[in-house]
């Protein structure tokens, strides 16, 4: 890459690197903790100091294939771990441990009460990490229905809230939330 | 920096962990701690170091977020235990925040670089801590050791510019309720803001229109004097008198010698008279009040198409089409209804309802309380029902919105639609959005009919009382007569319009309201970009273009470009390269000031862009893009769009000059052939061509062509390179291109990448640099050689 004369047999090579799906072999594979506590990567002969890791379907399918990428702005891929659940306990702690981080978001679980007023609709909630208090612009988008019963709501500053099943809500709470329904 | 505001606690701890010159430059209120957890934390930028201070998670806490907070007078946080880590700014070369999906890390590399995650927050922070970021970076001494252009670049070097507002976190509060703005832009607090002033805002919808409003509240008057009247000539006068061959009221009326067919006849000619004039006025009434609606309708839908045209692009980036189509066209009517239909009826029913009441209680007052005491119950009902109608109307609205956006998403896609075959799946998507709107259309015609059930028994209930009533004073006592009885009847029933109006007039004020609330969020939403109240005049300018230091990212975290400083000579070409989503779109964006930097400045002739008059500006910078739009309307019209006086001569010139004016002859009408969207469809390249044609005609001192061929042929594309390098002369041009072949002429050219200028200068210096030009020079070359 960093031969600057032009090579275009190298350049069909990366092209075709890039339009090849790499499953990582769990064996192949070796995860580690970087000292500044990220994960970072070994393949082969190949070592990564730092990875990122992403899910392809964050809603509907999270244990399932996930990309593994290198950290830069145009990040690449390096390969993909088909199913979290075959791969071993630390090594999935790890990469767990920094998808929460990445999709960091409270579980509602009790509606205490929503106001909308004037285009903003004020939320009092319950959620997994303490009760929340949001706004969100009632024009459009900001509720978003992955399914008929979940949902995922998006603050004025893009915070995000989630009801995992509107039905275990009680009717009283369900009501409240009726406006966006 | 002016003002940092931390709490005295934390400061103190500054001052016992730190070293005695230290002065404090940032700081930025966290929210999260690396668990993800909420938990309060605050991380502070001294001169010598970087604090970062955490408190243990609290879950009894509640967390606020934007529009939730409140402003605090004092610091209420001194009673936590803060723990505190010290970061010599020496031992650490750079401080970048990484946004995650929904919160963000902020993230140390020390010298050997390794990166820590110092603390996690929510988007709430991250203006804050962005500042906080790139603070650090200009610490003395950073610079240096930062990477240079090119590099990975997480980090975001670069002097200091003037940020957007650089307001603190501190000034967005409602004065009256202390809660923060929702949006900082627009300072209006939703809690404070009364539902009366949108009342009275959409009251002087109606000024224009006061003459024929007082005509019609003289109509509805005199209705509701025949009103009055009609139960006594009905009752009274009939039953009492004429029937009963009491003519003792005829000398009342200046007939003294009559006898009573005369009376007969008298009272009913009377009576036909009133009903006739009732009917005159009722359909005079309609005519009116069908006049007024329709001004008011198309005064309002135009104030609010006006007021969209003045918002930001940002805004309509940000909507659905549909869903602001709901709102020109169906709000208007809604908030009509009520002021029509009914406001003027709240003093005819209150005039009606306090004179028949009167007169009631002077014939019976036993009987006129007894009608009477039901209706504060059906009143009570009806402001109780207020809120569920609220939300009903909310619901319908959101439910419009959607079957809007759904039909526009189709028509829009049509081509897709039907290419893939799933016009079921699409019919399937749309009746379910149908069937939502249609629900709660239900839902609203359950609440009236809930309504009306209630308001219908009371009325009867009140009814039944009073002919009991009646029978009781006739038979037992003789103290009234049939006719009294019938003529209270009539009052009674006379009653019921009021009545009905009363228990209603609040679901119409919901209705009306929330329609108006959300009319007058489009109105008084305040454009992103303003102009400069005193402009700087331009006179003949010269087209020197200069970017200085200029940081913008459509999402303050997320720069899209970093610190780009670019000369345009007047009268030069620029060449832009990069890969796609490298920034060059953006960068032409900024020049036509669709958005502004958010550091940095752009100058055209040395004037900072930000004070010059949109028509000065938009007259003297014109861009032919890679999105064209063709309007409804004809060729000759959407060639002259930016310029509608102009003479055929120069349409028929700029379009030659597009390579446009044989195909547009080709067309069974020339140039008044009607395109767009109903009109004849045109091809990729053909709309490009004319919105080329639309640019020359716009003759501006600037012109920027972003990818304006990457739709037309090869041999169209020489045509129009041609009428490009005739375009160009006089003129500052900026081209962005991905076939570099296309930018042989340009005087010099730079290469965007990661929204950094990584390359600049001419096409023989670029090559000798054998970077990314050279690079991709070589693939168009070889590839171009392959084919062949």
């Amino acid at each position: 890459m960093e031969d600057k004369e032009f090579n275009l047999e190298q350049m069909e090579k990366e092209t075709e690197e890039m339009l090849k799906i790499n499953i990582l072999n769990p064996a192949e594979a070796k995860f580690f903790r970087t000292k500044g506590g990220f994960a970072g990567l070994k393949v082969k002969e190949e070592e990564y100091p730092r990875v990122q890791v992403v899910r392809m379907f964050p809603f509907t399918d999270p244990e399932h294939y996930i990309s593994i990428r290198t950290v830069e702005e145009r990040s690449k891929e390096i390969g993909i771990i088909e199913d979290m659940s075959k791969i071993d306990a630390e090594t999935r702690a790890l990469l767990l441990e920094q998808l929460n981080l990445r999709y960091f978001t409270p579980v509602i679980t009790k509606i205490i009460n929503i106001k909308d007023l004037h285009g903003f609709a004020y939320f009092d909630v319950l959620t997994d990490r303490g009760e929340c208090r949001f706004t969100i612009h009632m024009g459009g988008g900001a509720v978003v229905h992955l399914s008929e019963t979940r949902v995922i709501i998006t603050d004025l500053d893009e915070n995000r809230f989630e009801i995992p099943d509107i039905m275990k809500l009680s009717a009283n709470e369900r009501k409240k939330l009726d406006l966006f329904l | 920096m002016k003002e940092v505001k931390i709490p005295k606690k934390i400061e103190k701890l500054i001052r016992e962990n730190g070293e005695a010159d230290e002065e404090i430059i940032a700081s930025s209120a966290s929210d999260m701690n690396v668990a993800c957890e909420y938990a309060d934390g605050y991380v502070v930028l001294t001169s010598k170091a970087l604090y970062v201070f955490a408190s243990e998670s609290d879950s009894k806490q509640v967390h606020l977020f934007k529009g939730a907070i409140v402003k605090k007078d004092e610091d209420t946080e001194d009673d936590k235990e803060w723990h505190v880590r010290r970061f010599p700014a020496d031992d650490y070369k750079k401080l970048t925040i990484e946004p995650q999906v929904a919160c963000s890390l902020l993230v140390i590399t020390d010298n050997e670089d390794v990166e820590r995650t110092l603390t996690v927050f929510s988007n709430l922070h991250r203006k804050s801590m962005f500042k906080l970021s790139r603070e650090f970076a200009h610490l003395p001494g950073k610079e240096e050791k930062g990477e240079g252009p090119g590099g990975p670049g997480r980090g975001f070097g670069g002097p200091h510019g003037h940020g957007r507002g650089g307001d603190g976190e501190g000034e967005d509060y409602c004065p009256k309720c202390g809660r923060m703005y929702p949006n900082p832009e627009r300072k209006v607090c939703p809690h404070c803001i009364d539902r009366k002033t949108i009342f009275t805002r959409t009251l002087k919808y109606f000024g224009p229109y006061k003459i024929r409003i007082v005509a019609l509240i003289i109509m509805y008057t005199l209705v509701a004097a025949l009103n009055l009247v009609w139960p006594y000539l009905n009752g009274t006068v009939l039953y009492d008198y004429v029937l009963k061959k009491n003519l003792e009221f005829l000398p009342n009326i200046g007939l003294r010698n009559a006898n009573i067919m005369t009376a007969l006849l008298l009272v009913i000619i009377t009576m036909f008279a009133a009903k006739l004039v009732q009917q005159l006025l009722n359909i005079l009434q309609g005519a009116t009040t069908a006049k007024i609606v329709a001004d008011v309708v198309c005064d309002m839908k135009k104030s609010i198409f006006d007021s969209m045209g003045k918002l930001s692009i940002s805004f309509f980036k940000n909507r659905q089409t549909g869903s602001l189509m709901t709102r020109v066209l169906n709000d208007a009517d809604r908030v009509t209804s009520f002021f029509i239909d009914d406001v003027p009826y709240i003093f005819i029913h209150s005039i009606t309802l306090v004179t028949t009441v009167l007169v009631m209680v002077r014939i019976n007052w036993q009987m006129a309380l007894a009608s009477m005491f039901l209706l504060p119950i059906s009143f009570i009902f009806s402001f109780k029902f207020r809120p569920k109608f609220w939300n009903a109307f909310g619901r319908r609205h959101r439910a419009e919105r959607s079957v809007n956006n759904q039909v526009n998403d189709n028509l829009t896609g049509a081509r897709v639609v039907k290419a893939f075959g799933q016009e079921k799946k699409e019919e399937h998507r749309f009746s379910s959005a149908n069937t939502r709107l249609k629900d709660t259309e239900m839902s609203i015609v359950r609440l009236d009919n809930i309504f009306s059930a209630i308001f219908q028994l009371t009325h009867n209930a009140a009814g039944i009382i009073i002919w009991c009533m009646g029978a009781f004073f006739i038979l037992n006592k003789g103290t009234m007569a049939l006719g009294i009885l019938v003529t209270f009847i009539g009052y009674t029933n006379q009653l019921d319009g009021p009545m009905r109006f009363m228990s209603r007039v609040f679901r119409s004020w919901s209705d009306s309201m929330n329609a108006a609330q959300r009319m007058f969020e489009i109105i008084d939403a305040v454009p992103e970009i303003l102009e400069d109240e005193n402009p700087v005049p331009l006179d003949n300018p010269k087209g020197d273009i200069e970017l200085r230091n200029v940081t913008f990212g459509y999402e303050i975290n997320r720069p899209v470009l970093k610190n780009v400083s670019l000369n345009i000579p007047a009268g030069s070409m620029l060449g832009i390269v990069g890969r796609s989503g490298a920034g060059k779109t953006t960068l032409v964006n900024l020049i036509s000031r669709m958005y502004d930097p958010n550091e940095g400045q752009i100058l055209f002739d040395g004037i900072d862009i930000k004070h010059i008059s949109f028509h000065d500006l938009r007259r003297n910078v014109a861009m032919v893009s890679q999105e064209t739009y063709i309007f409804m309307g004809t060729i000759e019209e959407n060639i002259a769009y930016a310029n509608p006086n102009a003479a055929k001569a120069e349409i028929i010139r700029a379009a030659k000059l597009a390579s446009a004016h044989d195909f547009i002859l080709r067309m069974p009408d020339g140039y008044n052939t009607v395109v767009g969207s109903s009109g004849r469809q045109l091809s990729g390249g053909e709309r490009q061509r004319i919105s080329i044609a639309r640019a020359i005609l716009a003759d501006p001192k600037i012109l920027i062509l972003d990818e304006a061929t990457a739709s037309v042929d090869t041999e169209t594309e020489r045509a129009i390179q041609a009428s490009i390098n005739y375009l160009i002369k006089g003129r500052t041009t900026i081209y962005i291109a991905h076939r570099l072949s296309t930018l042989r002429d340009a005087d010099f050219l730079c290469v965007i990448d990661n929204g950094e200028i990584t390359e600049r200068g001419t096409h023989a210096e670029l090559e000798a640099l054998r970077g990314t030009y050279y690079k991709l020079m070589e693939l168009q070359t070889k590839a171009l050689a392959l084919k062949e």
